[in-house]
């Protein structure tokens, strides 16, 4: 893979962003990522947009949040998976030959609109919305499932998302809220149970935008400097079915990763530095290391993940900033030291049908 | 020179019609999937990835239904992922699709959709939806409305009348008797057209498409694979594309960078598709267009726009018959959208169409000695516009 | 609009969708909203390209950098695009109503609203009321509430 970062831009996280337009918001990130790159829009070949029509409460929103990303007057595909599947298209096109230096965004501005009725209008009609799924019930049911199978226990999570808090705190980049002590989290009411409320990290506002070099344009280039490169992406999705070992097969989590490990040449876990995991619960961050195999020692979310940031729809592709940031040396408080290689982790989907990975170098 | 040429091996489309009631969503998907496959002679097991084409799903009223369709259509367990650039989803979806192979990522590529327009009587509230809260949705705007205030223009600059766009749907109306596949066809005339319930000026009912139900499916090869087990492959040798502002009324006016009433979007995405492709002299290069025309004023600007005739004359070369199959330029020969809309996938049934002309395989509707062939979708405010050059020989 | 089939229909199961959002109005739609209040019609402007945008706008998509500067735009402009509506769509208005893209004295770009005052009863003729070019007129209600039906175009009489 010959692609390259040439700049990021994080929009302030916020629990609600209650002063600006979604499109203002897209903006601002966009144009901050075209100057943290030094690159006018004027030079861009590409856009590449990663959005959701029902949460950003429009239909077609692409019509309308285009333009702000930086697409006027340009050639812009928009992808409905995820921010980091955005990344996945983006890499695509990078090296497809026929493009050279685009942008990639993606926003979440769910506080706008009630994004469970959202997930629960993403059941088929006919056998799961007359019981009801959304985000919060079909994690409930990964919970179990997977809880069970790894013997994942309430003190486990509940200590996991205590740490996430932990490290979410000295991130200034995140919403730097108080750490919950161990007994609040404890007696958490359930949700979906097992399932605890504040075992979940809480949705956010958010955006953020990448801008991505071929490996051609910079030959021609030879003044730019990239921050980073990236040398790794998989991405895979399984049945839509919760059923049939679904919950705790992670096929496709195991399936990206492997993918992503083998294009940059890693034998496994031992030649990463980090991973920033979409880990939208304690219960998820637990099995996850557990899937991946991952020992206690390795690094997991340093930023605090989604303790730190959650918007939702884009949290994959934050994640992916904040590995970037890492082995740029640009991570600020939350720096790991002497970060060569970074993963990167985001999903979608009922209890996450989808995942993707993508690894990142130092330059 | 691309390193990795990209070529459909495989077509799939079902019947589109206003109602599937004998099938749901996900079975109308795996239907086009399957066909596309047995099209091009493979299994699932040899398809490395899937791209999925859809827009709103508000009219079939489940959301993210790519998700759901996983199963049906084979892909679980395999790169997946959706796009959706309105109208123009289809064919923003085959150049995902060909920038999967063109990477070298993958070598071949399901490229699949489905829409059921009717399955909400609440389709044009839906496209009131879509146009901004503060400033459109109160206005009365919707895609019939859109489209009529710059056929306004379009008339007033170049005298186009009302029957000569009638004329357009009349032989849509034609052709689509040769295409199995195609929602409406027969024999009307343009009197028919101009006798049809007034919708808003200057339209009537039958200068509008139907609302369609369907699905389509394409296979994208790597060249090498397409040369192996395909006798009469569609390379892909150009795509283009552009997003132009949503706001109509930045596109009008002495201070516009492009005029709406032109489809302007369709000169940039075609200029790009054009010199990837090797194509200078359209008329004489390119055998048939298989463009997307939701309303039978959508041709004449379009046709211009790709550089087949000069600004303002497209309208009377129509009447003249230039554009009949078979004649100058075969223009929508399966009947094109007006005939079919079903919008998530109709960028995708334009390809498709087009790629059966270059493979050989359209049938009644062949137009004999195609070497080339341009499918073109459109979509938002007419603001994005995919176009796809597909041709007998690599490029 | 036809109904859908009957509801003993087993072939069929029903659903509705009804989902409520709260938008941000956001500083520049809330400055263009409450210049309506005054019965004024504020649009932004880029210092960078020269150019005003009706609907307001936080940034220019040329060149791509933030409005700067706020005008009051004239009340008298020019359609650039018009038609009339004669199908009774679902939560639409009832036809006919005539709605146009006008562009104001001293903005560049062109907005649409509703087209009153003009007698919709002979189609064509009325059309012809409302060629590109043709001068019309802002007219606001007696008690605007800060949104985009405070105003309206009406075309301007012949002498």
């Amino acid at each position: 893979m010959d692609v390259h970062v040439m700049g990021v831009a994080l929009h302030p996280a916020a629990l609600r962003i209650g002063d600006k337009r979604l499109e203002e918001v897209v903006f601002d990130t966009a144009h901050d990522a075209l100057g943290n790159a030094g690159i006018s829009r004027a030079e861009l070949d590409h856009v590449t947009i990663a959005a959701c029509d029902e949460l950003d409460g429009r239909s077609i929103s692409s019509m309308l949040l285009a333009a702000p990303a930086g697409a006027y007057l340009k050639d812009e595909i928009k992808v409905t998976d995820s921010g980091m599947i955005g990344l996945c298209m983006e890499a695509l096109r990078l090296s497809s030959g026929r493009f050279d230096l685009g942008i990639v965004a993606s926003w979440n501005k769910s506080s706008k609109g009630p994004l469970e009725d959202v997930m629960r209008m993403r059941c088929e009609p006919f056998y799961t919305r007359p019981i009801g799924l959304n985000m919060t019930i079909a994690d409930g049911l990964f919970a179990q499932a997977a809880g069970e199978a790894f013997g994942i226990t309430d003190d486990e999570v509940c200590a996991t998302v205590r740490a996430g808090y932990e490290r979410a705190a000295l991130n200034p980049r995140g919403l730097c809220r108080a750490v919950p002590a161990m007994e609040e989290i404890r007696a958490s009411p359930y949700v979906a149970a097992p399932l605890r409320k504040a075992h979940q990290a809480p949705v956010t506002d958010g955006a953020v935008a990448i801008v991505l070099a071929s490996g051609r344009w910079l030959k021609k280039h030879p003044g730019a400097r990239p921050i980073a490169r990236l040398s790794g992406i998989g991405w895979r999705t399984d049945a839509y079915n919760l059923g049939n070992r679904r919950l705790t097969g992670f096929e496709s989590l195991k399936g990206s990763f492997g993918a992503a490990l083998s294009m940059c040449g890693a034998k496994g876990f031992a030649d990463l530095d980090l991973i920033e995991l979409d880990s939208q619960t304690g219960y998820h961050e637990a099995a996850f290391r557990r899937a991946l195999g991952l020992p206690k020692s390795f690094t997991v979310s340093p930023s605090g993940g989604p303790f730190a940031q959650n918007p939702y729809f884009c949290t994959g592709l934050v994640n992916a900033a904040e590995a970037i940031l890492q082995v740029s040396g640009r991570a600020g408080a939350v720096q790991v030291k002497g970060v060569r290689r970074a993963a990167a982790h985001g999903c979608h989907g009922f209890a996450q049908q989808g995942n993707a990975i993508a690894i990142f170098e130092g330059v | 020179m691309p390193k990795n040429r990209a070529a459909i091996i495989g077509v799939g489309e079902t019947v589109f019609r206003k109602h599937h009631p004998d099938k749901t969503y996900v079975e109308l998907a795996q239907e086009a999937a399957v066909k596309a496959l047995a099209d091009a002679g493979l299994t699932m097991d040899a398809i490395d990835a899937v791209v999925f084409s859809m827009a709103p799903t508000q009219f079939m009223g489940v959301n993210d239904a790519d998700k759901w369709a996983v199963d049906s259509i084979f892909a679980a367990g395999k790169p997946f992922l959706r796009v959706h650039t309105g109208g123009a989803t289809g064919g923003s979806a085959l150049h995902a699709g060909y920038a999967h192979v063109a990477s070298g990522m993958y070598r071949a590529v399901l490229v699949v959709g489905a829409d059921r327009i009717a399955e909400t009587p609440d389709a044009q509230h839906i496209l009131n939806l879509i146009w901004d809260r503060f400033y459109e949705h109160d206005v009365a705007l919707n895609t019939v409305t859109m489209t009529a205030l710059s056929t306004h223009r379009q008339m007033h600059f170049h005298g186009t009348t009302q029957e000569q766009f009638a004329r357009v749907v009349v032989r849509a109306r034609r052709n689509a008797m040769k295409n199995p596949h195609a929602h409406l066809k027969g024999i009307i005339t343009i009197d028919d057209v101009m006798r049809s319930p007034r919708v808003a000026w200057p339209y009537k009912l039958f200068d509008i498409c139907p609302r369609s139900s369907g699905a389509a499916a394409v296979v994208v090869a790597h060249e090498d694979i397409a040369k192996e087990v395909c006798s009469r492959p569609a390379f892909i040798n150009g795509i283009g594309a552009i997003a132009n502002t949503v706001f109509m009324g930045d596109r009008m006016g002495p201070s516009a960078d492009t005029e709406m009433s032109e489809i302007p979007e369709a000169a940039y995405a075609g200029r790009e598709a054009y010199a990837q492709a090797g194509i200078t002299d359209p008329i004489r290069q390119i055998q048939v267009v298989e463009l997307y025309d939701p309303f039978s004023s959508t041709q004449f600007p379009q046709l211009e726009s790709l550089n087949f005739c000069k600004r303002g004359e497209a309208a009377r070369l129509s009447d003249e018959g230039a554009f009949e199959p078979g004649a100058l330029l075969t223009v929508n020969p399966s009947g094109g959208t007006l005939c079919t809309n079903p919008i998530g996938v109709t960028g995708l049934v334009r390809v498709a169409d087009a790629a059966l002309q270059v493979m050989g395989k359209a049938g009644e509707a062949q137009v004999p000695g195609v070497r080339n062939a341009l499918a073109t979708a459109l979509g938002g405010s007419v603001q994005f516009a995919t176009c796809t050059v597909l041709g007998a020989d690599s490029v | 609009m036809e109904k859908t089939a009957n509801k003993s229909d087993a072939n069929v199961i029903y659903g509705e969708w009804n989902v409520r959002y709260a938008y941000s109005v956001g500083k520049v739609a809330g400055t263009f909203f409450e210049g309506l209040k005054r019965k004024k019609i504020l649009a932004p402007r880029c210092t960078k390209s020269g150019l005003s945008y009706l609907p307001p706008r936080a940034y220019c998509e040329r060149s791509f950098e933030p409005c700067d500067e706020w005008a009051e735009a004239g009340q008298e402009g020019v359609i650039e695009a018009a038609t009339i509506v004669t199908a009774a769509f679902e939560n639409l208005p009832p036809p006919p109503y005539a709605i146009a893209y006008v562009r104001l004295e001293g903005v560049n770009t062109s907005m649409i609203n509703f087209v009153q005052g003009l007698d919709l009863t002979d189609v064509t003729a009325a059309m012809a009321r409302l060629k590109p070019g043709t001068p019309v007129q802002v007219e606001f209600v007696e008690n605007p509430e800060g949104c985009i039906t405070d105003f309206h175009y009406i075309v301007k009489s012949v002498s």
